[in-house]
């Protein structure tokens, strides 16, 4: 039996090696290995989908709490690490230099935090969903139905990035368009989040985190070895030459004979480029107030957003939802580490004017390319961008259509509904949801990572000091709960109306002066503390929270 | 009668010992955790000085001599040499490509002879054709057409070599020779170039410390610190804290 799949696997390498063909274009022709590769992991992902399938609201919404800690991690960094993550990433530090490391240390900084002051305790107060809590926490239907509005808006954000992502791998893959692209990676990521819910997209979230992982790692070990830097650990080889970057590689560049080329035939060789790597630097357009506001931006938006939040939900013992935070973020760690040597040998590889500035946001698969990493294992490393993107997308919708049905309609709408009845609002929840986020990634309103950072900027305006005061202080209070959002909703509806504004062409009082400071991608920074502060003030000022509130926080969450 | 004040609590005043217990753990934790992250980017940000680059030395050694227009030969290969070094960077501007293009050319086409500048002309034409090609073609067409711009590169290279002091097939002379433009200023005292110091200056000055030019496996050490030592910082705090609350949670009985 061995033997037949050793040779079904062989056979099925030696269509895939028959069909593998140059990929010196960067673009534009259909890749045949490389699509064979993504049909039969979307295939996978279906029949996971189908085979783990929910079959009541409780699956639905969290995997009926059976998932381990180890498989709860996999999950927690293969629904984090999403387009943003595997291609955005590496973008901004190619385009940016080391104000993209800000994302890096953002989107795991932020860990820390969530640990510390959330996993446990939202664990211990059991309830389904960031509304739940919120309804609940602040006794206040009128909160729930608002943070479910932004859970919608936030996962709906969070998503236009992820469909971008998919739109540029399936363009490049299958050599179709852009807008074609992004309606087919979308149908397919909704055909499989309707039929297994939360615990096939569970499943299915170990699954992706395995191939993101193989694939992103397998051609930084080639590329390092090829260009002659320490490849056993290329997350510490590629420093070797960062610093050749910042210094300078002059041509030609021999070793042992042969030449080191791109798959232009250029020298491996780049001038001087201390930008790269030197710190807030002038030519790169960003400044080291950029880099704090959107790390602090990121970090505290991590801690509130309400698909990550929603994943302590399905580990079965409070220690579970500690230990899947840490297992989680080592898991996204070693994505992390990798990614910067994906833009350190994108710059390198592109540093011939004849190759020219690479798109930001395809910088990792153009890398492999360049590199002449044999063009199935570019393949493999775009269908595991799209697996990315898929995994957060599917968790994304999930939390989305657990907002509008569990949060609105059950409690708000029709309380008396039957499971039945809910899990098919769920469906067409999540079917709105898609169709709605498609259209808006068809407009290409930015990198992918700058479209992703917006929803970590409204989540730590808006859930995150509600989650964080109503955990942390009993004294916070509807009153104030209500103020505290209020305030966070302005400063983001002044942010993003400032962006379309200047978007369209168009200009608003202080335009420039909005456009940096509260600056569509990072406006968290000053709007996160306003609405703690603000919460805070206004709970001092009203009637205290109710005994019951009190007693439970005291009893059930603290211990 | 339970009283509304005995359940009250907030992170900085807990109810009990425990509660306190817990506090310190947390704070200790974060205070970890900012000082980590922001704490040495505000130290990297108070001991930077702005750093010139090598050709930065080199450029504004030779611009005296440009605006005098007493150029050497030598002068002439050395400014070139630095106008490619900024122009081969990824991060210059459009506006900012126009200058440094225009004044290489000003420069390439003043230092050769005639018949030599006719030649190089002519290959510039052809670049450009094959460049406007490009835009269109797909496939075989198009690896084609990079087959041909790389070699009219070397051939144009080539011919310039001895004015240019760019070795042919190598960086330095694919940059010189994709900056080269027919239409250029006549010469480096046009006032479309007057802003070539400034450029210059903004290029090639970084904010350097002892902390970016200390070296650490291999990499610059405030890389290395934000991209690597942090995230594994991260990790080891989540794994402290989670040993020391369930440590404490065991050694107080307390079941969660």
């Amino acid at each position: 039996m061995k033997k037949l799949y050793i040779s079904l696997i062989l056979s099925f390498s030696g269509v895939l090696s028959l069909h593998a063909e140059s990929l010196t274009q960067l673009e534009g022709s259909f890749k045949t290995g490389p699509a064979i590769i993504l049909i039969a992991i979307l295939v996978t992902f279906v029949l996971v989908g189908i085979f783990f399938r929910a079959k009541d609201p409780a699956d639905y919404y969290a995997a009926g709490r059976k998932i381990s800690t180890v498989g709860s991690g996999m999950a927690i960094a293969s629904n984090w690490m999403s387009a943003a993550s595997v291609l955005g990433m590496a973008g901004m530090m190619y385009g940016f230099g080391y104000n993209g490391l800000a994302y890096v240390v953002g989107w795991t900084g932020g860990y820390v935090l969530l640990l510390i002051l959330m996993a446990a305790q939202i664990r211990k107060y059991g309830k389904y969903t960031a509304p739940d809590f919120i309804g609940d926490r602040y006794y206040s239907r009128d909160l729930r139905i608002v943070s479910a509005i932004f859970t919608i808006l936030i996962s709906f954000a969070y998503c236009v990035g992820q469909f971008g992502g998919i739109g540029l791998m399936f363009k490049w893959i299958l050599g179709i368009n852009y807008a074609w692209s992004v309606i087919i990676g979308s149908s397919i990521v909704l055909l499989y989040t309707l039929i297994s819910g939360m615990i096939g997209a569970t499943k299915n979230m170990q699954i992706q985190y395995v191939i993101i992982v193989v694939s992103f790692l397998i051609p930084t070990f080639i590329m390092t070895f090829k260009f002659d830097y320490f490849w056993l650990l290329p997350q510490i080889g590629y420093g070797a030459a960062v610093s050749d970057i910042v210094q300078g590689i002059p041509a030609p560049n021999i070793s042992e004979g042969v030449a080191l080329l791109n798959a232009y035939g250029h020298d491996f060789s780049i001038v001087p480029s201390p930008e790269f790597a030197m710190p807030w630097d002038p030519s790169t357009g960003t400044t080291f107030f950029q880099w704090i506001a959107i790390c602090f931006s990121l970090m505290v938006g991590t801690a509130g957003l309400p698909h990550v939040i929603q994943r302590f939900y399905v580990v079965p013992k409070v220690t579970d939802a500690r230990w899947s935070v840490v297992w989680g973020l080592f898991f996204i760690c070693l994505v992390y580490w990798t990614a910067p040597a994906y833009s350190t040998f994108g710059k390198l590889l592109s540093s011939n004017p004849e190759v020219g500035v690479l798109a930001k946001d395809a910088i990792v698969v153009y890398t492999a390319q360049l590199g002449n990493v044999n063009s199935l294992i570019v393949g493999l490393l775009a269908a595991g961008a799209i697996s990315a993107a898929f995994s957060t997308v599917s968790g994304l919708l999930v939390a989305g259509a657990s907002a509008f049905s569990h949060d609105l309609y059950v409690r708000v709408i029709n309380p008396s509904s039957t499971p039945r009845q809910q899990l098919k609002i769920a469906r067409i929840g999540t079917i709105i949801m898609a169709l709605a986020v498609t259209l808006v990634a068809l407009m290409k309103l930015g990198l992918i990572a700058q479209l992703v950072s917006v929803a970590f900027s409204m989540a730590a305006c808006t859930i995150f000091p509600l989650f964080l005061l109503g955990i942390w202080w009993s004294g916070s209070n509807r009153a104030g709960a209500k103020a505290g959002l209020f305030a966070g909703i302005l400063v983001t509806t002044i942010s993003i109306t400032y962006f379309i504004v200047g978007l369209s062409g168009g200009s608003l009082p202080s335009q420039s002066f909005i456009s940096y400071w509260l600056n569509v991608w990072y406006f968290a920074w000053i709007g996160a503390p306003l609405a703690i502060i603000v919460n805070i003030i206004v709970s001092k000022l009203t009637t205290p929270t109710p005994l019951e509130i009190k007693k439970f926080l005291a009893e059930q969450v603290h211990n | 009668m339970e009283s509304s004040d005995q359940y009250n609590f907030s992170i900085f005043r807990p109810r009990n010992l425990h509660g306190k217990k817990n506090r310190n753990v947390i704070l200790t934790m974060l205070l970890i955790w900012a000082v980590a992250v922001f704490g040495f980017q505000f130290l990297l940000r108070g001991i930077e000085k702005p750093t010139p680059e090598k050709a930065l030395t080199l450029f504004e050694s030779t611009w005296p001599a440009v605006v005098t227009g007493e150029l050497s030969n030598a002068d002439y290969k050395t400014f070139l040499y630095a106008l490619v070094l900024v122009k081969g960077k990824s991060t210059i501007i459009p506006g900012d490509q126009k200058v440094l293009s225009d004044a290489i050319s000003c420069v390439a086409f003043t230092v050769v002879p005639d018949s030599v500048r006719i030649l190089m002309i002519s290959n510039v034409r052809d670049l450009d054709s094959l460049k406007s090609d490009l835009v269109r073609a797909t496939d075989q067409e198009y690896l084609g057409i990079k087959t041909m711009i790389a070699k009219k590169n070397i051939s144009l290279a080539a011919i310039s070599e001895s004015y240019s002091g760019f070795k042919a097939g190598s960086l330095e002379a694919s940059i010189f020779t994709g900056s080269l433009h027919e239409k250029h200023p006549e010469s480096l005292g046009d006032p479309t170039l007057s802003a070539l110091p400034g450029i210059m200056k903004f290029y090639l000055t970084h904010n350097q410390s002892k902390l970016t030019d200390t070296r650490f496996l291999g990499f610059p050490f405030h890389y290395f610190y934000t991209a690597v030592f942090l995230l594994i910082l991260f990790i080891a705090l989540c794994i402290v804290y989670n040993i020391l609350i369930e440590w404490r949670l065991g050694k107080e009985g307390i079941v969660e």
